[in-house]
């Protein structure tokens, strides 16, 4: 390996500068250059009686990425070697960063421990001596590439020049070094920690300039790499307390006692407590006015650390690059620090670059079978979740069965991160249903399953990644590429129609339109009705109350058509009593109501068993409580056109089906008040129709629904007959 | 030919019969994967349940007891209690004396 070049920046650097050159000297560095920014003592002086290169710059000029950068472009040396004025290479030093460059075939840049001089403060050897010896706990070289620390220091650095070429140093104020740690692993580029490349090296300054030169450095490590360091009282003074005990440790075992031991301890305690307030403070200079940071700063700087490189950016926007003569100058830029360990919808990627698990081949008749093994992916919930409700009314009754059932949560967004798993557990068994198995969150313990179901589009991609699975099915509870607009959900959730999962449907409607627009194999369930809770109450039933589900939050429920069938209807009846359910906001209208808020189960049975006429609007697939209000013997009045007559016939039977036309739904509500005999016929109708309609039967249609995804599976592989059109 | 016929009838009937063997076998172990499962299923279950409340409040013991002084401080809990013990002992067999 050929020439090693040696770049010093100095200002006032002369206690230290003539021993550093000496060493230089006896380590047999060929080339040394020295840039000095305006020193004013004898600096110049040694320099040129070492017979270094003497390279003179404003200070103004001086930035450390930017020093070197031209440091580096004036030497010649394969080897460039950095260091600063108060660092002095031991001996052996040279031979030690030859050596490291030999160690790995991409080694780019090598590094060596700084120790501690004599006239060290304890606080500061002992971290030197500890933060180094972590970099090697044997005490031989050691290579880090990508994935392991970044740390590097330009108070004792040697780049290969090919490496520096490459990665060069950011323009930045501070922290240039570990920029270029972080930049060269993410280049392929290996760094080598050698702990012979030694030099004496050490930052005393007295306990306020200590404290200043923290926050110059936080917050230039803010700015090259986003780090914001934590601050909480608490966990500081813990920290500062076993910073001091460690201290103390250290002067026992270097002897230093009594008088002295004391005077360093008071003076540990407030260098580390300063340094958590500084480092802090220096990772926030963003949020603290210009005059406190050039106060708070060794340098005396009011930028935030990312301010010169944009202003320079700002610049050579604005001066002269080719076509920018008098183009605005952009404004400069915000660093955002990384908030997410993953982006929302990675697990969508992950299906599209590597397609869903394999499934296991099919054991033959395990359809049959009469425990299956079932695990149901569910998405965030809360309390009063109809989706939920269903889902889990289902998943116990097959669990009473005796099938073998544990639920996943599939959180993408996160929702529910603060809580735990057993709370998790508690609230599905309070909000919805008592069930008995196991509640996971996340899929680190999956143990496989005869049938992994998919309950909504932000479970599927999930659901598809599940390895060791028979098949996989997928309850659809909505048509929810409808619950949004063009968008990434819009179409994500419309893809997950077109995995080949066997789809079971909360209606005729949703299946056939699964069927009909994404080909998909699909049957078809009829949500239940809960008849303990909903049957007709004793409460008396009053002749002039229209009852409405505003739910003003879930745009499928079209809740201004519903108040504007409400408004007429109540211009032509004044004296009808307007009851608004559903939501805790309470939705401006343009007539009188009465508002109720979210009910219970219970205090909804009473409120069906005592209204006149119910009004429940969806514009995607039937929802369940439209049923609840006939199974209290309510007469309901709905859309038609949509979903529901796939369960009540053309004529919708019991409910009263109106277009989507505020007018044509008043007169449907306006009817129902008015017609005795109607509303007579329509309430015990309703309560007829509705009272098949039980969860056991829902729970029967989903498990030949799984059933039927496993004997899919089965027919596929050839182990079962295909089952014949008829 | 009669011979080769009744030799081919008779390994065809033995594959049939070692099928049937396996897939018998295939059936009693899913039937014991269920099992298995059905199992652990309930042991976390009844964990959870009983974890509930250090779930709500964020605790891991494991982590909790990792910290310096928790087993020093268990360790004075013992002792503590060791020694309220001794003196009920103490007490009732001065109360029976």
């Amino acid at each position: 390996m050929s020439g090693v070049s040696a770049v010093i920046p100095v200002k006032d650097g002369e206690r230290y500068l003539d021993e550093l050159l000496g060493a230089l000297t006896r380590e047999g560095v060929d080339e040394v250059l020295v840039i000095d920014s305006g020193s004013q003592d004898r600096s110049v002086e040694i320099a040129e009686a070492h017979s270094a290169v003497l390279l003179r710059i404003d200070p103004a000029e001086f930035s450390h990425g930017r020093t070197r950068n031209l440091g580096a472009e004036r030497t010649s040396g394969e080897l460039i070697c950095f260091l600063t004025q108060d660092a002095t290479p031991c001996p052996g030093w040279l031979a030690a960063y030859r050596e490291a460059f030999t160690l790995d075939e991409r080694a780019g840049v090598a590094y060596g421990p700084h120790l501690a001089r004599p006239d060290t403060s304890p606080m500061i050897a002992r971290e030197l001596a500890e933060f180094f010896a972590s970099f090697s706990p044997d005490g031989g070289p050691v290579v880090q590439r990508a994935g392991d620390p970044t740390f590097l220091s330009n108070v004792n650095a040697c780049y290969l020049r090919a490496c520096w070429e490459q990665v060069r140093f950011r323009d930045m104020p501070y922290s240039e070094d570990q920029a270029f740690g972080e930049d060269a692993l993410a280049a392929g580029w290996s760094k080598v920690f050698c702990p012979a490349a030694a030099v004496l090296h050490a930052h005393d300054y007295p306990p306020v300039e200590f404290m200043r030169r923290y926050f110059d450095e936080y917050r230039g490590l803010r700015a090259a790499q986003g780090h914001i360091e934590p601050f909480a009282l608490a966990q500081s003074a813990g920290h500062v307390r076993r910073s001091v005990g460690a201290d103390r440790r250290w002067m026992r075992e270097q002897g230093i006692g009594g008088a002295e031991a004391a005077r360093w301890t008071a003076r540990s305690t407030v260098h580390h407590a300063g340094r958590k307030v500084f480092s802090a403070l220096g990772s926030r200079a963003e949020s603290l006015p210009a005059p406190v940071r050039r106060s708070l700063s060794l340098e005396s700087r009011a930028d935030t650390g990312a301010a010169p490189a944009a202003a320079a950016a700002a610049a050579s926007n604005g001066g002269g690059t080719p076509g920018g003569a008098g183009a605005p100058a952009l404004p400069p830029t915000t660093h955002v620090q990384r908030k997410l360990s993953r982006e929302v919808y990675e697990v969508a990627a992950h299906v599209w670059a590597n397609g869903p698990a394999p499934l296991l081949r099919p054991a033959p008749g395990a359809w049959k079978r009469e425990r299956l093994r079932l695990g149901m992916v569910i998405p965030p919930f809360n309390r009063g979740s109809g989706g939920h409700n269903t889902l889990l009314q289902i998943f116990t009754r097959l669990e009473r069965r005796g099938h073998v059932c544990s639920i996943w949560l599939a959180d993408y967004y996160g929702y529910r991160n603060a809580v735990w798993p057993a709370v998790l557990r508690r609230e599905i068994r309070e909000y919805f249903a008592p069930f008995e198995g196991p509640v996971y969150k996340g899929f680190e313990r999956w143990q496989g399953a005869d049938v992994a179901i998919a309950t909504g589009w932000d479970t599927v991609h999930a659901t598809l990644q599940l390895d060791a699975c028979h098949a996989r099915a997928y309850v659809v509870n909505d048509h929810e590429p409808e619950f949004f607009a063009s968008s990434a959900e819009h179409s994500l959730s419309a893809e997950t129609y077109t995995y080949e999962m066997h789809c079971i449907a909360a209606s005729p409607w949703l299946r056939n339109l699964l069927v009909d627009r994404y080909g998909a194999s699909a049957e078809a369930f009829q949500l239940g009705v809960d008849h303990d809770v909903y049957k007709p109450r004793p409460v008396e039933r009053r002749r002039d109350t229209v009852i409405y589900y505003a739910r003003y939050v879930t745009p499928r429920r079209g809740v201004p058509i519903g108040l504007m069938a409400l408004a007429e209807l109540k211009k032509r009846r004044p004296d009808v009593r307007i009851v608004l359910f559903g939501t805790d906001t309470v939705p401006d209208a343009s007539f009188d109501y009465e508002h109720l808020g979210v009910l219970s189960p219970e205090q909804l049975s009473v409120l069906y068993s005592e209204a006149t006429v119910g009004l429940c609007l969806s514009l995607t697939n039937f929802s369940l409580m439209p049923k609840e209000m006939l199974a209290c013997g309510l007469p309901c009045v709905e859309l038609s056109g949509i979903s529901a007559e796939s369960i009540f016939g053309a004529d919708g039977g019991p409910l009263e089906l109106a277009p989507l036309d505020s007018n044509l739904l008043a007169d449907s509500m306006q009817r129902l008040l008015e017609d005795e005999g109607e509303w007579a016929r329509k309430s015990r109708e309703g309560i007829e129709f509705v009272a098949s309609h039980t969860w056991d039967q829902a729970t029967d249609e989903v498990e030949a629904g799984l059933r039927r995804a496993l004997r899919e599976r089965e027919e596929q592989a050839g182990l079962a007959p295909h089952r014949s059109a008829g | 030919m009669e011979n080769l016929e009744t030799s081919e009838r008779a390994a065809g009937q033995d594959l049939q019969a070692e099928n049937e063997r396996l897939q018998g076998r295939v059936r009693e172990l899913e039937a014991e994967l269920v099992e298995v499962q059905a199992r652990a299923n309930a042991a976390v279950a009844e964990w959870q349940e009983r974890a509930y409340w250090l779930d709500r409040w964020h605790v891991d013991l494991n982590a909790l007891m990792r910290k310096p002084g928790a087993a020093e401080f268990r360790a004075g809990l013992r002792a503590v209690r060791s020694v309220a013990r001794f003196f009920k002992r103490l007490r009732r067999s001065l109360s029976r004396a």
